[in-house]
């Protein structure tokens, strides 16, 4: 793949646009930073973020480089479908609104989703927990930091290797710099660069090439992405939308915000994010459905939404798509940077190596956490293994699994530790075993459902008597 | 089954009209959390 003919703007340029926006990130994530007093303010940025800042960081956490660039590579493999399927990825962000508004009450000081499986369900469950939800984080770095690279070296001809190290690295400094309050401070200025670049790349995309002429090209050069009962693509839909609610339900990423923000928020911001992130995929995907009317050779599937970008606006068009899926890669490659490091901080170093670890030695911890694991996904992302949603699909039989032990973990005091321990072991195999015979596409069906089934009939057959009381009280004794 | 140019239109177009009410309102909300004291 010789991306460079297709680059519209020189190096130069790219440069300065890197340059800017990562001065702007660090200047603003060390002063938003400046005042998180402890360790509850670095990681949970005190736990009162309200509703505009609370709303925005989820939506924006969500507007992944996933949604936009790999919506228009799926509407461009899937047609319509695969832009409505990735849309239902809102309906995760919905759903985790009564779980946000429970978690809050079960557990008002927990810190991780590590805890409540160690308090719920005990250690087996939890170490399985923990051993899933760091391949999900690692697999969603990996997949940011390449996009990243991919980004930089779509538009502008600059090596992969190096623009994804540019990102990577203005994200892990932040991060390091401010904890959660930088994370969630520039989420919001980030949503909002975010959505009025989509809205303007559609809207010029709408003008320059229109419905009817668009539609008249797809149908004559690609007619399956126009099919409505296109067997694969209609499996994908429900594969993405219990992929969705799988990464939400168990990712420390959500569970994070959960406990930082404000009491009587989480459920009102989950829900607003959701709706307002619902017709995202839609606006960001639609236009690759242009490439057969503007005659375009897109060399690899992953980068048809700059290339299009690019196509129809020239050099202007490519400044924005730019900055646009830089903020989108900053505000979600933050905030996983500062959960995962968390995770890894509260039930690895000190669930497991360092129990009595004082809050002073905690806080210094999680600063080379973020730095450390920052370093561990350019190690990953050095050699671009493969497309961006083959890597993030791969990792839907995983968290698919977790729906079920977290949502009855919850709600239900009679679902059991044996149970939720079997039912994301067998959906992540079985998840596993039908993405390598089947189909992508189907891996996060079969895992769902596995898990389901394995929960429901353990919990029917063995039934817990689970005190909630236990998860308030054992958390509170933390440092 | 194919869909047709105007529901292709109206897909997109709505979704477009959300994604545009959504930075005003998430603006909106911030103004009143600043006005409140609520915003961290």
């Amino acid at each position: 793949m010789n991306s460079m003919h297709s680059a519209s703007l020189d190096a130069t340029t790219g440069w300065l646009i890197l340059a800017a926006f990562s001065v702007l990130w660090v200047i603003l994530g060390a002063y938003l930073g400046r005042r998180s007093v402890g360790l509850e303010g670095y990681m949970l940025a005190g736990r009162k973020v309200g509703m505009a800042l609370g709303t925005a960081t989820a939506m924006a956490t969500w507007v992944t480089s996933n949604t936009t660039m790999a919506a228009p590579q799926l509407a461009f493999q899937m047609g319509v479908w695969g832009m409505l399927g990735y849309s239902l990825g809102s309906v995760g962000l919905m759903l985790f609104a009564p779980l946000a508004r429970r978690i809050r009450v079960l557990m008002p000081t927990g810190y991780t989703s590590g805890d409540f499986v160690r308090l719920r369900y005990g250690k087996t469950t939890w170490r399985v927990f923990l051993l899933i939800s760091l391949l999900y984080a690692f697999g969603w770095l990996v997949s940011m930091g390449m996009a990243g690279g991919v980004l930089v070296n779509a538009l502008t001809g600059i090596d992969y290797r190096i623009g994804m190290t540019v990102i990577l690295a203005v994200c892990v400094l932040y991060t390091m710099l401010g904890g959660l309050r930088a994370v969630i401070g520039t989420d919001f200025l980030q949503t909002l660069i975010i959505l009025v670049g989509i809205v303007a790349l559609a809207w010029l995309a709408i003008t320059h090439v229109g419905f009817q002429r668009m539609h008249d090209a797809v149908l004559a050069k690609r007619p399956e992405l126009l099919d409505l009962l296109m067997p694969a693509a209609i499996m994908f839909l429900f594969n993405n939308l219990l992929f969705g609610i799988g990464e939400i339900f168990h990712s420390n990423v959500w569970w994070s915000r959960a406990f930082a923000f404000r009491e009587g928020v989480g459920f009102r911001a989950y829900l607003t994010a959701g709706l307002f992130w619902m017709p995202i995929p839609v606006v960001a995907g639609f236009v690759a459905l242009t490439v057969p009317a503007l005659h375009l050779n897109v060399p690899a599937a992953d980068m048809v939404g700059p290339l299009v970008a690019a196509k129809l606006l020239g050099s202007s068009g490519a400044i924005l798509v730019f900055i646009v899926v830089f903020a989108a890669l900053a505000s979600s490659l933050d905030s996983l940077l500062a959960a995962t490091s968390d995770l890894i901080l509260t039930d690895i170093y000190k669930g497991h190596f360092r129990p009595q670890a004082s809050e002073a030695e905690l806080a210094r911890a999680a600063h080379w956490m973020i730095l450390g694991l920052g370093f561990v996904a350019w190690l990953l992302c050095l050699p671009r293994l493969t497309t961006l949603a083959q890597l993030l699909y791969f990792m839907g039989a995983f968290v698919a699994s977790t729906i079920w032990p977290i949502a009855a973990g919850l709600f239900w005091r009679r679902a059991n530790p044996r149970g939720a321990t079997l039912a994301m072991i067998a959906g992540t195999g079985l998840g596993l075993a039908g993405y390598f015979l089947i189909g992508f596409y189907v891996a996060a069906l079969i895992s769902a459902a596995v898990s389901m089934g394995i929960v429901l009939l353990s919990t029917w057959l063995r039934p817990d008597d689970f005190d909630w009381a236990r998860l308030a009280v054992t958390s509170e004794g933390r440092s | 089954m194919t869909i047709s140019a105007g529901a292709l239109a109206w897909l997109v177009s709505i979704a477009t009209l959300v994604t545009v009410l959504a930075p005003i309102v998430l603006v909106i909300f911030w103004i009143r959390d600043l006005v409140k004291g609520r915003l961290w």
